[in-house]
């Protein structure tokens, strides 16, 4: 009985401690880490759009965010968007509430700096105040929509789907046809050398260029990856060059093709693509009701 | 008990004489499962040797304070709490290298070596002789992961760090899960026939 006494009372301690650690390291590293996150997304969705530290993004290019809500009262759920509205004097935002069903339910301004839209705590609390009682919020996804002179040039969609051992986060970028400009892993925890190889371009460079149509019947097959068409996935991976005209011509011999399962891990490979369609069909069947019920109730939004 | 070794036996034994994949065969899994390139290996062998010297080291400063009876789950929460650490520091301080590395820190806590090495050694020997044991077991893996990764990578790629050097994929099944099985032997085999060598020579 003593025994099993000083057992638990050590093995509590010993917790503790340990707890105690991975808490403090927690608190010292927490900020650089969310910090470092912020930036390599950032960073990761100008490169998505075609530009870099070498190649600086134009002013003129602004990336709007489209935050999505799923709003409960009582017995009834509705889908709410937070978005930036423009020219209004008080309020930056609005949240435009829409049925399941598709049709406009209401729309409130809310008061929101800038800076603070990107943070989750304000932003709830703003919206809910906005909305007032009785409804419950829960946030659901972003879209962040980018603009050129005031014109959409494309669409970026953080998303997150189930992989081989856990969730795969990625950020898809669309052009303003839903033609996937590019994909970009962005967390995964699938086995390096089999799985994880989705993070290398020949893998995740096959979805750039297909257009909507064709990914909607996109599949996976498992021969294996063309040489001549690796080569224009991962240029430069050898130090061979390929003239530009060479380039398009492979990318347009392979544009309606389906994606090359990766050798050893045709699941991971498998989950990606049917997580990018996800994605962008749930995408465009959205945006084409927010489209609507904006231009039908004269919300001017920037994009 | 103190072990008799000196800090650059501890080192050395856990390279040759109990390197943990070919003498002590142990942690097979990322052996045959990862070590598909040098640079696995490599970033494998790295987080592991992190992780091995900090759990040795703690497990040998508190041996006298744990319970006979609950060793091994307070060497797996030593295991964890230092994967963990070391996850968040790398991701808040070196988020490059943590880009390449992160997977394979995750992986490392249900590593037997660590375990067993806890168990083993640390439970048993001071701070200092522990820390080099530390040392020498990280590295012993980290070189027995990177034999394997050249061989395979070699074989089944046709490169060696990413760099083409063959022009060609020799054996593409190498790099595929069960070769690694195929590779552990053979390697394992050569090991001991080199060893087998020396010892009849030093006879003779």
């Amino acid at each position: 009985m003593k025994d099993i006494a000083t057992i638990i009372f050590r093995l509590t301690i010993s917790c503790l401690l340990a707890g105690l650690v991975m808490g403090t390291a927690f608190v010292l590293t927490n900020k650089a880490k969310l910090h470092n996150a912020e930036e390599r997304e950032h960073k990761v969705m100008l490169g998505l759009l075609g530009y870099s530290a070498t190649k600086p993004a134009p002013e003129f290019l602004v990336l709007h965010p489209v935050h999505r809500y799923i709003v409960t009262s009582g017995e009834t759920s509705a889908i709410g968007y937070l978005v930036p509205v423009k020219g209004a004097n008080e309020a930056e935002y609005a949240f435009v509430e829409i049925g399941l069903d598709g049709a406009f339910q209401g729309q409130q301004p809310v008061k929101l700096a800038a800076e603070q839209a990107g943070e989750a705590g304000p932003r709830d609390a703003a919206i809910a105040a906005a909305l007032g009682t009785g409804k419950a919020l829960r946030y659901a996804d972003q879209t962040i929509v980018v603009t050129e002179n005031g014109k959409r040039r494309a669409y970026l969609l953080p998303g997150e789907f189930p992989g081989f051992k856990t969730f795969i986060g990625v950020i898809l970028a669309l052009d303003p046809a839903f033609t996937v400009l590019g994909l970009e892993i962005m967390e995964h925890e699938e086995d390096p050398g089999l799985g994880g190889e989705i993070v290398q371009g020949y893998f995740k460079n096959q979805f750039q260029g297909k257009t909507f149509a064709a990914l909607k019947k996109l599949g996976v097959v498992k021969t294996p990856l063309p040489e001549e068409y690796r080569r224009v996935l991962e240029p430069g991976k050898n130090g061979e060059a390929i003239s530009p005209e060479e380039i398009a011509k492979i990318q347009a011999q392979y544009q309606d093709k389906d994606i090359y399962a990766l050798t050893g891990a045709t699941i991971s490979s498998r989950s990606v693509t049917n997580g990018v369609k996800a994605i962008a069909n749930k995408f465009a069947y959205r945006l084409a009701i927010l489209d609507r019920v904006l231009a039908e109730q004269h919300i001017a939004v920037p994009f | 008990m103190a072990t008799d070794k000196t800090n650059l036996q501890l080192v050395t034994n856990g390279i040759l004489n109990e390197n943990p994949i070919f003498r002590l065969v142990l942690s097979m899994c990322p052996a045959v499962g990862i070590s598909t390139t040098v640079m696995n290996g490599f970033m494998l062998g790295i987080a592991v040797l992190f992780v091995q010297v900090f759990s040795s080291c703690t497990i040998a400063i508190f041996k006298d304070k744990i319970h006979p009876r609950i060793r091994i789950p307070t060497y797996t929460l030593t295991i964890a709490t230092w994967v963990t650490v070391i996850d968040m520091v790398l991701a808040a301080y070196l988020p490059e290298a943590y880009a390449k590395m992160g997977i394979f820190i995750k992986l490392i806590v249900a590593f037997a070596i660590i375990t067993m090495r806890l168990e083993m050694f640390a439970g048993k020997e001071s701070v200092t002789a522990s820390f080099w044991d530390g040392i020498g077991m990280g590295l012993g893996f980290m070189f027995g992961m990177m034999a394997l990764g050249f061989v395979r990578e070699l074989l089944g790629l046709g490169t060696v760090l990413g760099y083409d050097v063959l022009g060609f994929k020799p054996l593409l099944f190498f790099i595929l899960p069960f070769a690694g099985f195929f590779c552990v032997g053979l390697m394992m085999g050569f090991f001991n026939y080199i060893e087998a060598r020396y010892r009849r020579a030093k006879r003779a």
